[in-house]
């Protein structure tokens, strides 16, 4: 059974190939939903006699997701209907859409729909009964904008989908919350748990989530508006969804809703006001309109509000009249909206005025009219008089909401039997006929609403057919059993009195309907103005948003994070309580004071300079000073690389900068004074911060290990050097990895810029025969010491970078006297190269601890008195990424012209 | 001491920021290249500071005695250093190549379309 | 266990392969899927035995942890791997159907790789200094891809990227220097062990600020998010997707673990604060999406403002919201490559992904606009697909936290993406349009968008057992204990 449920969807892939193959044998499609109609209403029969079942199929019960189904009355009377009108639906479409192109996307999402709409009316579990609501308003939108080459399909088809999809995020909002109250997703036994649901705090926001996904799904004021619109999607999707099924979900969901929320004077006003609002206005509205399926849209809507009111005023009467007005609705309704299809595409409009005495031309399409139209007017002997019927006999017994509903509901359905006429009458009635060349319409475009209308005559001769269901659907929905006997004649009641009253009050109409029309009452503003100016509004906003988030100045983003440090930081600093600074711990000598002032002095001429020159030569000041602050306190290595580095930094910012212009201030004296200030509170902070941490003393964890094992298991005395290619070498893979993208990176922009050449200066070498001379002696002498530096660094200062920065200094040299092509003559093989096999050495020096079945990049030692190992391979390596990665960016730099 | 250098990084990451808010690429660049310096300074000095004894064990000695500098800091801003070294030479080549193709080194004004 | 490393050393070995190998298009195309689907077989095979086996840990150079640097895989971890290895495994694909051959000859594919290895890298890592090798290793590779362009747009828009992922570094070391300064180690596992008992005069909550920002701005979280719009739709979109998908995860990793590992005690505040971050992020993201008339703009600013619901998640801190929070970001890796890479078929149908140059393309490509309305609409958040599970489960860890108007605010801004991804459907999709296509597709692109939207869809029949592994992830976070006592072994 659960398979037959979602046989839908696999249907839909099913057709979407078989419609595509042969649009015009379509019809056969139909098949399937008739065989599920037959085996829904055996069911039905079933569960009339002896109660529904539950059936389940587990899916992500973690998340309180299961594909629980409930097989009640009230679910299969939804679900008959469903499929029924559905077999109808597809024979009429296969007809109507001709051999259109797309007719696979049209069954596959038809029957998409259908098969989410089944699950929503069969479902248990209130989650999945989520997933198929969404669905269903999915497959709206994808039919909706059926063609979609038109711009007001695909605007109705949003507005569908966004309308009915909030409704939908709020369902499950409340079905998650629901969860959380009840202790259970399954709507079944969530019934039980009623006192306790509404009583908790959560009700409020239950209900009124509840109620906000059933008022925009079934399009109930104030989310009427989008109904209407909807009327863009082809004939038959309008039938099916927006009048027979997709809007009634919304009544549905009322319906399973109260055993479990209802009848609690919130509950009840809101549903019930609601209701009656919508039945008055889709009611006035219906006759006012002129295109035939707006004015169906508009009736549907009333009678939906009729729907709602009912089951909002909860008496066990109202409940089954509700489901008697259903029943008849749906196939009346259907009928006429079919017709309207069928006059649609034979005559090429559907404008009343246009249309008058088709009879002629196209009877039996004319007797399925008439017959749903009086059904509609409530005509006795219909099946909708039967429901009208009882409507009016439910509200005599309302207490507390007679006469004032009773008023309304008669005025109502005065014009609804109007809004019948006017549809499914008057376009066949007279003589005249103003559209030519008419002919009777192929017969799966007169045999559904035949069928419809014709089940409306039949059962209203014999309504007693439906009690058994209905005592089922009504007995689910109230919670208590119901007992449903229906039957035409009750004797002369006061409810029979009404029924004619209506009639009278239809012939009326009908005949003053010319002046009616001229006195109609538009308001100027209706929801659906509130709906486009909330969009209106997002889009104002977004375009406020918009162009500042994607297009302001990389300044105002910079400085929007330097304020959020220093406001965050400053604040977190200040509201805590043991922040402080301990005594400064070392001494004070004239030498470092010398240095720090260098440093600051250095900063400041950085920032005012007005030449890139001295620009940079600040900066290498700075970077100077940084040096020997390093070796005043013990960084031998480090105070060599910052040396080298700061050198390096310089010589690449001069073959740079020579392109640039003076460096002025732009921004006016105000900007830079609030940046200056800006600046100088980050630098407060920064300072504060390291003078308390530079003042506590650091836990030596690390270091101690470090210090012990680093001469021992790590064979070296230059510790710095030993962690930084045995204890932390895989930082250093990483940083070279970094180098060598840098270097790729730099040496692609410099040519990726090749064909865009500008007049540069090329660098041209400087000729000096002293110089020259110098640097012939130099460079070997500096090669030398390089690889002194490389084989000492792990025992004394030194190490593959230092060496590295010296070796490419000696060719950089060597450049400068010569020129870049006689170096890399010189260098013989490319830097790229070197990079390369330095990284594949750094890589193999690791890999042969994993030869040996060790971690990735363990130290292996050859035996003997000397301490050979992997970790100096690394450091080749590293030796080998510098020099190639330096070369590799100055080469290119100075090539650059 | 560590004042002193608490007031020499505070001066550095200030004079960086107030030239990374600057309207020319160069002095963009430059202030990255102070913020990466004060940022270094930073991390050693919160280490802590030994005067001038380096963490390399003398020959003869098995490990190190007393007092000496921490090794840790001063792998990890080796590490900084190399790195950051390699950043800013490429935005600096960016730098160039932007005001190559943009024409102005105004910030600006580089991503206005003329 | 030793394959831990090898996520990170076979790109490294693949990218050192592309730049010896020969520069024509084909090797290194065939090089790099190899690679790639390497790296995915490597990712899943940590995977499974981290499912199996708990938390793995590998020692690097074989120094006990905290004196080395330790790799450490638990299930978030390992997960994010796998999406790592899939993404690059994607783009590497996608890449047949054909590139900018400048691009090609200047190292695209090496770059990708260096790329995929810094975000394993960062997803592995359990030493905070080592995180910032490796966020320093995707950054440059990064910047390498973005600035090889040649309009001024992208120039300017690399060029911001750059500056301010520097900035980011720079914080990102500022706070790690401190915080080495106030504990003396950097291993994540023995900070998460020694940080609660020390009293470190006020430091507490500055480096928690001074983390949070860093890692903000590489996440991309108000008000510090205001650079990713404005260059991830510059790139080549396969570029795009690589950013899209992985860059800003890596930043919601390194807060995920800076702040279930570290400062879990951090004054509520704190949280607090993420949590207005992230409600913003989300809004003004979905906000300002809906003003975008350019495909991969809306793209970009949906990707900002999602972003914002796993770091939501994250902040309340309990085992349903973090569940949540791991789901999604799951959820989002996948659906934002597929869209991006979509964006990419459509750049090389119309040559832009102006609003204007699209339209129409339902009509001329319907099997690849039905594939396209996965990842479409799944962002969405339309059931049953991956992001109605990942909202509904952020749904119950909000709830469940207490954290109702959260909730609520996912729902809307679930509601606004609806509508975002429903304009772009019907604008691009939809509506007729007025120029025809000037190339085909590509078929290579076709399959790979297929396979992310069949993972999409994997991911709603698999719910049960993803969510189950997930909770179990989240779990692993928030109990430290395995994790802790898997690196350290209970010592010390």
């Amino acid at each position: 059974m659960v398979f037959l449920i979602v046989s839908p969807f696999l249907a839909a892939v099913l057709a979407a190939w078989f419609a595509g193959r042969y649009p015009h044998r379509a019809g056969w499609l139909a098949f399937w939903p008739a065989v599920l109609t037959v085996l829904f209403g055996i069911e039905l029969q079933r569960t009339a006699a002896s109660g529904g079942r539950l059936l389940e199929f587990p899916w992500a019960p973690s998340l309180g997701l299961s594909f629980s189904f409930n097989l009640d009355g009230l679910g299969l009377l939804f679900a008959i209907l469903i499929a029924g009108v559905g077999t109808l639906i597809v024979l009429y479409a296969s007809r109507y859409l001709g051999g259109h192109s797309q007719a696979g996307r049209f069954y596959a999402s038809l029957f998409a729909f259908m098969g989410a709409m089944l699950g929503v009316v069969l479902s248990d579990n209130i989650l999945t009964l989520f997933v198929f609501w969404e669905l269903t308003g999915f497959t709206s939108f994808l039919l909706i904008g059926f063609e979609h080459e038109r711009p007001a399909a695909r605007a109705a088809a949003l507005q569908a989908l966004i309308v009915t999809g909030g409704g939908g995020l709020a369902l499950l909002a409340a079905g998650v919350l629901l969860t959380d109250v009840s202790g259970t997703a399954s709507l079944s036994a969530m019934a039980a748990e009623r006192a306790f649901i509404v009583a908790s705090p959560f009700y409020g926001a239950i209900a009124g989530l509840v109620l906000l996904a059933a008022f925009t799904k079934s399009a109930q004021v104030p989310f009427h508006f989008w109904l209407p619109n909807a009327m863009e999607a082809p004939t038959p999707v309008s039938a099916y969804l927006h009048s027979a099924t997709m809007v009634k979900a919304g009544v549905y969901l009322i319906a399973r809703m109260t055993p479990i929320l209802g009848a609690t004077p919130m509950w009840t006003t809101a549903v019930t006001v609601a209701g009656a609002a919508t039945m008055v206005i889709g009611a006035y509205r219906a006759v006012q309109e002129i295109d035939l399926k707006r004015i169906l849209a508009y009736s549907t809507l009333s009678a939906l509000g009729v729907l709602t009111m009912l089951l909002g005023i909860g008496t066990s009467h109202t409940i089954v009249a509700a489901l008697v007005y259903l029943v008849a609705h749906a196939g009346y309704k259907g009928a006429l909206f079919l017709v309207a299809g069928a006059i649609d595409h034979e005559t090429g409009t559907r404008d009343i005025t246009l249309l008058t005495g088709l009879r002629r031309a196209m009877p039996i399409t004319a007797v399925a009219g008439g017959a749903a139209a009086i059904s509609m007017a409530g005509v006795p002997l219909t099946l909708g008089f039967v429901g009208k019927d009882a409507t009016y006999e439910a509200l005599l017994h309302a207490n507390g909401w007679s006469p004032w509903l009773l008023i309304l509901i008669v005025l109502a359905s005065i014009l609804l039997g109007l809004a019948g006429l006017l549809a499914g009458v008057l376009p066949f009635r007279g003589n005249v006929a103003l559209v030519k060349d008419v002919h009777e319409p192929p017969w799966p475009l007169w045999l559904p609403p035949l069928v419809l209308a014709a089940g409306g005559l039949l059962v209203g001769l014999a309504p007693a057919i439906l009690n058994g269901p209905l005592s089922a659907a009504a007995t689910a929905t109230a919670g208590v059993p119901v007992d449903v006997s229906l039957s035409v004649w009750h004797g002369v009641t006061p409810t029979l009195l009404l029924s004619v009253l209506t009639l009278a009050g239809v012939g009326i109409t009908v005949a003053m309907r010319g002046p009616l029309r001229m006195r109609s009452w538009n308001p100027r503003a209706g929801s659906e103005d509130v709906y486009r100016g909330a969009l209106a509004g997002l889009d104002a906003v977004s375009r406020v948003i918009g162009p500042t988030l994607h297009s302001a100045s990389l300044r105002t983003y910079v400085m929007v994070i330097v304020t959020t440090v220093v406001v965050l930081g400053g604040t977190a600093l200040l509201l805590d309580p043991s922040f402080g600074f301990a005594v400064p711990l070392t001494n004070i000598t004239v030498h470092d004071v010398l240095i720090v002032f260098l440093i600051i002095a250095g900063a400041i001429s950085a920032v005012v300079a007005r030449s890139t020159m001295s620009a940079v030569l600040s900066l290498g000041t700075v970077g100077y000073g940084v040096a020997m602050i390093f070796l005043s306190f013990g960084a031998p290595d480090l105070a060599m690389t910052q040396f080298s580095v700061e050198t390096l930094t310089v010589l690449i910012y001069v073959l740079v900068f020579r392109h640039f212009r003076e460096l002025g201030p732009l921004s006016p004296r105000l900007v830079r004074v609030r940046d200056a200030l800006i600046a100088t509170g980050v630098g407060t902070f920064i300072g504060g911060l390291v003078l308390s941490i530079a003042t506590t003393e650091t836990a030596p964890r690390l270091r101690e290990y470090f210090a012990e094992f680093g001469p021992t298991l790590g064979r070296g005395r230059n510790i710095v050097n030993v962690i930084l290619v045995d204890f932390r070498a895989f930082d250093t893979l990483g940083e070279i990895t970094v180098l060598a993208t840098a270097a790729i990176g730099v040496r692609g922009l410099v040519r990726f810029a090749a064909s865009d050449r500008r007049n540069g200066s090329r660098v041209s070498p400087i000729t000096s025969p002293i110089f020259r001379t110098g640097a012939r002696l130099l460079m070997p002498l500096l090669l030398l010491f390089s690889v002194f530096l490389l084989l000492r660094g792990h025992n004394q200062p030194g190490g593959g970078f230092v060496g590295g920065l010296v070796a490419a200094a000696a060719f950089a040299l060597y450049a400068i006297a010569f020129g870049v092509s006689r170096a890399r003559r010189a260098l013989w093989v490319r830097p790229l190269t070197l990079l390369g096999v330095g990284l594949l050495l750094a890589l193999a020096s690791g890999l042969v601890a994993v030869l040996r079945g060790r971690p990735f990049l363990t130290a292996s030692w050859f035996p003997g008195p000397v301490a050979l190992g992997t970790p100096a391979l690394f450091d080749v390596g590293v030796f080998l990424v510098v020099v190639g990665v330096v070369l590799m960016m100055i080469f290119s730099l100075a090539e650059d012209s | 001491m560590e004042g002193l250098l608490a007031l020499a990084s505070g001066v550095l990451y200030a004079a960086g920021i107030y030239l990374i808010l600057r309207r020319r690429l160069a002095q963009l660049i430059i202030g990255l290249g102070l913020l990466s310096n004060g940022t270094n300074l930073l991390i050693f000095a919160a280490g802590g500071l030994t005067r001038a004894r380096p963490p390399v064990v003398p020959d003869g000695a098995n490990a190190l005695m007393d007092r000496y500098a921490d090794p840790v800091p001063q792998a990890l801003v080796l590490t900084a250093i190399v790195i950051g070294f390699g950043l800013l030479a490429f935005s600096l080549v960016l730098a160039h190549r932007v005001h190559a193709t943009a024409g102005s080194d105004d910030i600006d004004d580089v991503g206005r379309e003329r | 266990m030793r394959l831990l490393v090898l996520p990170i050393l076979v790109p490294l070995t693949t990218a050192a392969v592309l730049i010896l190998a020969p520069k024509r298009p084909n090797p290194q195309r065939w090089i790099s899927l190899i690679g790639s689907v390497l790296l995915l077989t490597s990712a899943v095979l940590v995977f499974l035995r981290v499912n199996a086996a708990g938390v793995q840990v590998l020692q690097i150079s074989a120094w006990p942890a905290p004196f080395g640097i330790t790799l450490v895989a638990d299930l978030f971890a390992a997960f994010l791997v796998v999406a790592v290895g899939l993404v690059g495994t994607a783009v590497a694909g996608v890449t047949f159907s054909g590139l900018d051959p400048r691009r090609e000859a200047f190292g695209y594919h090496p770059l990708v790789q260096i790329l995929l290895m810094g975000v394993a890298g960062a997803f592995l890592t359990g030493d905070l200094f080592n995180l910032y090798v490796w966020f320093e290793v995707m950054l440059v590779a990064s910047f390498v891809l973005l600035a090889l362009n040649r309009t001024r747009a992208q120039m300017d828009a690399a060029f911001k990227y750059v500056a301010i992922n520097l900035i980011a570094s720079s914080i990102f070391l500022t706070a790690l220097g401190l915080l080495y300064g106030a504990t003396g180690t950097l291993n994540m596992a023995h900070l998460a062990r020694v940080w609660p008992t020390m009293s470190t005069s006020g430091f507490d909550t500055v480096l928690a600020v001074l983390f949070l920002i860093a890692f903000s701005i590489k996440a991309g979280l108000f008000p510090l998010f205001f650079w990713l719009p404005a260059s991830y739709h510059t790139p080549p979109a396969a570029i795009g997707a690589v950013f899209a998908g992985l860059l800003t995860k890596v930043g919601v990793y390194a807060l995920v673990r800076v702040f279930t590992l570290l400062f879990h005690n951090a004054p509520p505040p704190l949280f607090t604060l993420l949590l207005v971050m992230s409600a913003a992020t989300m809004v003004i993201g979905l906000v300002a999406a809906l003003y975008e008339r350019d495909f991969r703009r809306v793209l970009s600013f949906n990707l900002v403002g999602h972003i914002g619901y796993t770091t939501a998640s994250l902040s309340l801190l309990t085992p349903a919201a973090l569940a949540g929070a791991i789901f999604y970001v799951l959820h989002h890796i996948v659906v934002i490559t597929n869209l991006f890479l979509v964006s990419s078929v459509l750049l090389r149908l119309r040559r832009t992904t102006d609003r204007a140059g699209l339209g129409g393309i339902y009509r001329d490509h319907p099997v690849f606009s039905v594939l396209a309305m996965v990842p479409l609409f799944s962002l969405a958040g339309v059931p049953p697909l991956s992001g109605f599970l990942g909202k509904l489960a952020i749904l119950k860890g909000t709830f469940d936290a207490g954290a109702y108007w959260v909730g609520g605010l996912v729902l809307v801004v679930g509601l606004l993406t609806l509508l975002s991804m429903g304009r772009t459907w019907a604008d691009t999709f939809w509506r007729p349009a007025d120029t025809a296509d000037l190339a085909a597709p590509g078929m290579p692109s076709l399959i790979v968008i297929a396979a992310l939207s069949l993972v999409t869809l994997a991911m709603t029949i698999g719910a049960e057992p993803l969510f189950e592994l997930v909770s179990r992830g989240a779990q692993q976070l928030l109990h430290r204990d395995e994790y802790v006592n898997a690196v350290l072994g209970g010592l010390r």
